[in-house]
């Protein structure tokens, strides 16, 4: 008896030290080791776009990414007629590049009224863990845009007439490996608009959120509340221009990210989709729509050598 | 009689468990701290290459500490410090497979097998395994590792070159990129203790 509590006792005593001694050498390593004053939060979204609005995050240095925007017809504008809308689908194309990790400046072309614009975005701010962290990441976004149709009317024009501009500033955190939130306050301005009361700049506060499912997939969704909408439509039937709203998932594989939604916008230019849109999610002005970005690594990093 | 038996036994093995918790006890006096071989600079490489794809990454904020009287080791690596190549890579790896903010680092800790100081203090490489517990996204598996020893400066400078296979770490590679990742993937160290 005696003997057994004797053996006891020594297993007892060589566990401690077993235990102890290498989660010791682990600790000795953490102790020496501060915490890191300043990590940034990486991927608060999956993609530069939201859906149709701005992430807060950019393309990585070095890289350039390419997108393709693509929304079909309306399920109310004669959807069979058109075969599912592919008829009268809108496009467009983009390709920006970020020469440093704040910045990426590009261009794109939209069909919709034959739009070419430019855009920069900046990041001013960038959400971080830390005891320098800060919660938010705060992030610039600016368009000019030009539509190029002929003149039709054989009116006398001028050139800036088809010009149009939007500012935004992303503000955005990511809540939980799951949940990220962004608010867009967002100006556009337009050089002419139809009537003389209609409003030439135009202020929208923008939310848009994304929840990831599972490790590829995750539901995102849109709302750009305008505070001073435009009209349009002939004398006496002026009908109030809606606020955009936007639902869909984002697909993760490779190289890509697909994003795939409904959304009553059709216009792709910035202007167009935060303050021209006139379609209504209660009528059936529904367009089906996907965004496709795939990044070309322009610049690789430097590796640390061993 | 026999309760008493029963408690007694059962507060002797409850006990080193939970002294273990205790960081303070026990822990090591500065004196014997000095002895011991450390870096956190040590560098870690993967490799992974199919018909498809080469994929390479690059940590060189990997931490260890060697002790050369009783032959224990640990060595950390934070996950977020591996650099890739291609950025959106880098941004897959720490989000969908190595899950980096819920297991910021990887770690293997052990007893060097067959331990004797004497091999430590030579002056010609030797070979030594290393005998431990590797933890990868949050998932342990013993291991044995080949490393070559090659002694520098009073110390030493430890190099290995090894497989790990994700699958036995709980890391799923989905079908879509079955052949753009390897199913072991090479890892080569280096971890400098006089550097």
């Amino acid at each position: 008896m005696r003997l057994r509590y004797a053996l006891l006792l020594g297993v007892w005593a060589s566990s401690i030290g077993a235990i102890r001694a290498q989660d010791d050498l682990l600790g000795l390593l953490n102790e020496g080791a501060p915490a890191p004053e300043k990590e940034p939060v990486t991927a608060i979204f999956k993609g530069t776009k939201v859906i149709n609005g701005q992430s807060p995050e950019l393309p990585a240095p070095g890289v350039m990414q390419f997108m393709i925007l693509h929304r079909f017809g309306a399920f109310s504008d004669d959807f069979f007629y058109n075969f599912f809308g592919l008829d009268n689908a809108e496009i467009r194309l983009s390709l920006e590049y970020a020469p440093v990790h704040w910045l990426s400046i590009g261009g794109g072309r939209s069909s919709f009224q034959k739009t070419y614009d430019g855009f920069a975005k900046y990041r001013i701010m960038r959400q971080s863990t830390g005891s320098k962290g800060f919660p938010l990441s705060i992030v610039g976004y600016s368009t000019a845009n030009v539509q190029t149709l002929r003149w039709q009317d054989g009116l006398p024009h001028n050139e800036s007439e088809r010009w149009t501009y939007s500012h935004q500033l992303v503000l955005a955190r990511k809540f939980s490996d799951r949940f990220s939130l962004a608010v867009t306050p967002s100006l556009v301005h337009f050089n002419v608009v139809e009537r003389a009361d209609d409003p030439n700049d135009v202020i929208a506060i923008g939310f848009g959120g994304r929840f990831k499912l599972n490790q590829r997939i995750s539901f995102n969704a849109e709302y750009f509340p305008q505070l001073n909408p435009a009209q349009y439509g002939p004398e006496g039937q002026r009908e109030t221009y809606q606020n955009s709203l936007s639902l869909g998932f984002d697909i993760e594989t490779g190289g890509h990210v697909f994003q795939l939604f409904f959304t009553n916008s059709r216009g792709l230019n910035d202007p167009s989709w935060i303050a021209r849109t006139p379609g209504e999610w209660g009528q059936g002005d529904v367009y089906f729509g996907f965004n496709i970005s795939r990044v070309f690594t322009v610049k690789p990093p430097k590796l640390p050598e061993g | 009689m026999n309760l008493f038996r029963t408690l007694l036994v059962s507060a002797l093995f409850a006990t080193p468990a939970l002294y273990a918790q205790l960081p303070s006890i026990g822990s090591v006096k500065p004196s014997a701290m000095a002895e011991k071989w450390q870096t956190r600079t040590a560098y870690v490489r993967f490799f992974s290459t199919t018909p498809v794809e080469d994929i390479e990454a690059v940590n060189n904020q990997v931490s260890s500490i060697l002790d050369p009287l009783k032959g224990e080791f640990a060595f950390q690596v934070p996950i977020k410090g591996f650099v890739f190549e291609k950025a959106l890579m880098q941004e897959h790896f720490n989000e969908n497979y190595l899950e980096s903010g819920k297991h910021p680092n990887a770690s293997f800790t052990g007893k060097i097998v067959d331990f004797d100081p004497g091999k430590l203090t030579g002056t010609g490489k030797v070979k030594l395994v290393l005998r431990g517990k590797m933890t990868i996204h949050g998932q342990e598996k013993e291991m044995d590792i080949p490393v070559e020893l090659t002694p520098k400066a009073g110390k030493g400078m430890i190099e290995a070159k090894f497989k790990v296979v994700p699958e036995d770490f709980g890391i799923k590679i989905p079908s879509a990129v079955r052949n753009k990742i390897a199913k072991d993937i090479e890892v080569s160290v280096k971890a400098d203790y006089a550097g």
